[in-house]
């Protein structure tokens, strides 16, 4: 979601596709916590697949563009819930959501008004599994108005909370978005502290909160950066995402994490830690993930579209030679 | 203002709900059945009900099976979950003493349900009040990409049949081809077959065969009854093809027209006529072919 201008011939030239770092966590599942897949393309879902992910999370948030109605933000919520899940259920990936009004479009508040009051009709659907992302952007009164209440909706409906942390003004964002939280009674372990660094990760781990990173170029982690990380400060309460977007970010980033984190030695089972298991600990206190689910919605077109006839065919999506140039 | 006797129905749900939850669900659902709840609480009820029930497939025997069939023809809830069931007999609690507020309220659920809340919407198309008033949101549901929230409106769902009109219709039958669902299971496929379906088929097979690409065999049970000098042709062609399966139809289509060229090609293949005579050959028996092969 940004870009730098110094870049040399080198850094614009297509790079041929290798994937056979893959080889290395063959077998081993990801689960990300972070990804906004609206964004994001057919190829994407299929690589994904392939790398291993089998859930992942979609949480609400900007989609570059300002909305100007409330219709829009429903139709967005839906999608979520609708259209994005099945989409994601043709790849064999299961689909959760969090739900929530972002910090940006807090800013304008007669719309903001409005959005608070869908927001109960989404957050008790099926697989929605927090209140999310919300938190901080600039650092404005409306923003914290917002983020307040929407805690309060988290706490009645016993979900947990995605915060996002703020590009700028880092540090002081994140500390001033945990206080609130406490100061609303929220139990720190209901809460996922995202967009962490090497600056603010101790302050959230030390408060009990979970500590969510995102690596994606240029902005945000470097996923060496988040090797040295789990080296430091083990995997208790740690997991590791993408926020793949609308921006150059890489759908793949946790399985790319987990080869790094396999090539300098950390163990399998802290790898499945922070690229799994810690995500579904933290999002499943929603009641709404069930792991077995991952292996059904490998088959569930197939048996749902069909009302329970699994026989008939239809369900997942074909796959096609990328390499042919003959499109049938 | 419901086209069919709701209180029994709801009576035999209420039976196989009872049979499919623990005690304290049942007593909630019964509250919030009971309860003439005021919007909000209505819309979270149907909201979390799968937080409530749970999605096991629910068990319905063959004689409360045909029960069902007998109250509302075409009517079936085989292979359905629990929260799914629960929610129609949710809705069917719904006040409609007021049309355009039940309207009004039951549409507001349709705008913002996620995939399982569609299904089970689009199911209850048949046993909402006012009718007439959904032939719109029906026709909408046909259009969706969505598999599942597709198959609930065009399979096993007595509703299409009977409130869509012909263009409407055609276009179920279109799309439902077009997406491969269970054509045998779209609830009077036959009654409501006509003769603009039949060319809007006829004309989806020859792009079809231009593009070399497949045809659904059960295409041609909505061409049967229109086979005339104009297609007969198109007849032939499958009827000489070298997929079983399209011989088959080919042979089913014949059966079901009285142009005097498909009964000669019907009685030239002895064997597929007497299939069908002896009732071994039928649409459905083509279907579950078809599912076997694939």
């Amino acid at each position: 979601m940004c870009c730098s201008n110094n870049n040399s011939e080198k850094d614009i030239q297509l790079v041929k596709q290798d994937s056979s770092y893959l080889e290395l966590i063959k077998g081993m599942q990801f689960f990300d916590p972070h990804i906004h897949m609206t964004s994001r393309t057919t190829d994407d879902y299929q690589a994904m697949a392939d790398a291993g992910i089998v859930g992942l999370i979609e949480p609400a948030f900007w989609l570059g563009q300002p909305r100007t109605g409330v219709d829009t933000f429903r139709d967005y919520y839906s999608s979520l819930i609708g259209w994005e899940r099945f989409r994601s259920s043709q790849f064999g990936i299961k689909h959760y959501s969090t739900i929530g009004l972002n910090s940006r479009e807090a800013n304008n508040e007669a719309l903001a008004e409005q959005v608070m009051e869908l927001l109960p009709l989404f957050v008790y659907k099926e697989g929605v599994v927090g209140v999310g992302e919300i938190g901080f952007d600039d650092q404005t009164a409306a923003e914290e108005k917002y983020y307040r209440l929407q805690l309060e909706l988290a706490k009645e409906a016993g979900l947990p909370v995605q915060i996002h942390t703020p590009h700028r003004d880092k540090k002081r964002g994140t500390t001033r978005s945990m206080d609130i939280a406490i100061e609303h009674g929220l139990d720190p372990y209901m809460v996922i502290v995202d967009h962490n660094n090497e600056e603010t990760v101790k302050e959230v781990l030390d408060r009990g909160f979970w500590a969510g990173f995102t690596i994606y170029p240029f902005t945000k982690m470097s996923n060496e950066r988040m090797v040295d990380i789990v080296k430091q400060y083990g995997t208790e309460r740690i997991m590791i995402n993408s926020a793949a977007d609308w921006g150059i970010s890489d759908p793949l980033a946790v399985p790319k994490t987990a080869v790094l984190m396999k090539m300098r030695g950390i163990t399998d089972e802290d790898i499945r830690m922070v690229t799994y298991q810690n995500a579904i600990t933290a999002f499943g206190q929603s009641g709404q993930i069930d792991e077995a689910d991952f292996a059904a919605v490998k088959e569930i077109d197939q048996s749902r579209k069909f009302s329970g006839n699994t026989v008939l065919r239809g369900g997942q999506q074909p796959r096609i030679d990328k390499n042919s140039i003959f499109i049938q | 203002m419901f086209s069919y006797p709701v209180k029994e129905l709801s009576t035999i749900i209420s039976t196989i709900i009872e049979k499919n939850v623990n005690k304290e669900v049942f007593n909630w659902l019964q509250e919030k059945i009971h309860g003439n709840l005021p919007s909000a609480q209505f819309n979270a009820a149907f909201a979390m009900m799968p937080r409530k029930t749970g999605k096991t497939e629910i068990t319905i025997t063959d004689t409360v099976s045909n029960e069902i069939d007998q109250i509302y023809p075409g009517l079936s809830f085989e292979g359905w979950t629990i929260d799914r069931l629960s929610r129609i007999w949710l809705l069917m609690s719904r006040d409609s003493e007021q049309e355009n507020a039940y309207v009004a309220a039951i549409e507001n659920l349709f705008l913002a349900a996620d995939m399982n809340e569609l299904v089970a919407l689009y199911s209850a198309l048949p046993v909402l009040a006012y009718p007439a008033r959904w032939k719109a949101r029906c026709a909408e549901g046909v259009r969706s990409n969505i598999g599942v929230v597709g198959t609930a409106v065009i399979c096993n769902n007595p509703y299409p049949a009977a409130w869509l009109d012909d263009p409407a219709w055609n276009q179920l039958v279109m799309k439902a081809i077009f997406t491969d669902k269970p054509v045998d299971r779209i609830y009077e496929i036959d009654r409501r077959a006509n003769a603009e379906l039949a060319n809007i088929l006829l004309d989806y097979a020859h792009e079809r065969w231009a593009a070399g690409r497949k045809i659904n065999p059960q295409l041609w049970r909505s061409v049967g009854k229109f086979i005339d000098e104009k297609n007969f042709a198109d007849i032939e062609r499958i009827g000489n093809s070298n997929d079983p399966l399209e011989r088959e139809a080919a042979a089913l289509a014949c059966y079901n027209s009285n142009f005097l060229q498909a009964k000669e090609w019907l009685n030239r293949h002895e064997n597929l006529k007497s299939a069908i005579e002896n009732k071994s050959l039928t649409w459905s028996s083509l279907a579950l072919e078809m599912a076997m092969g694939s």
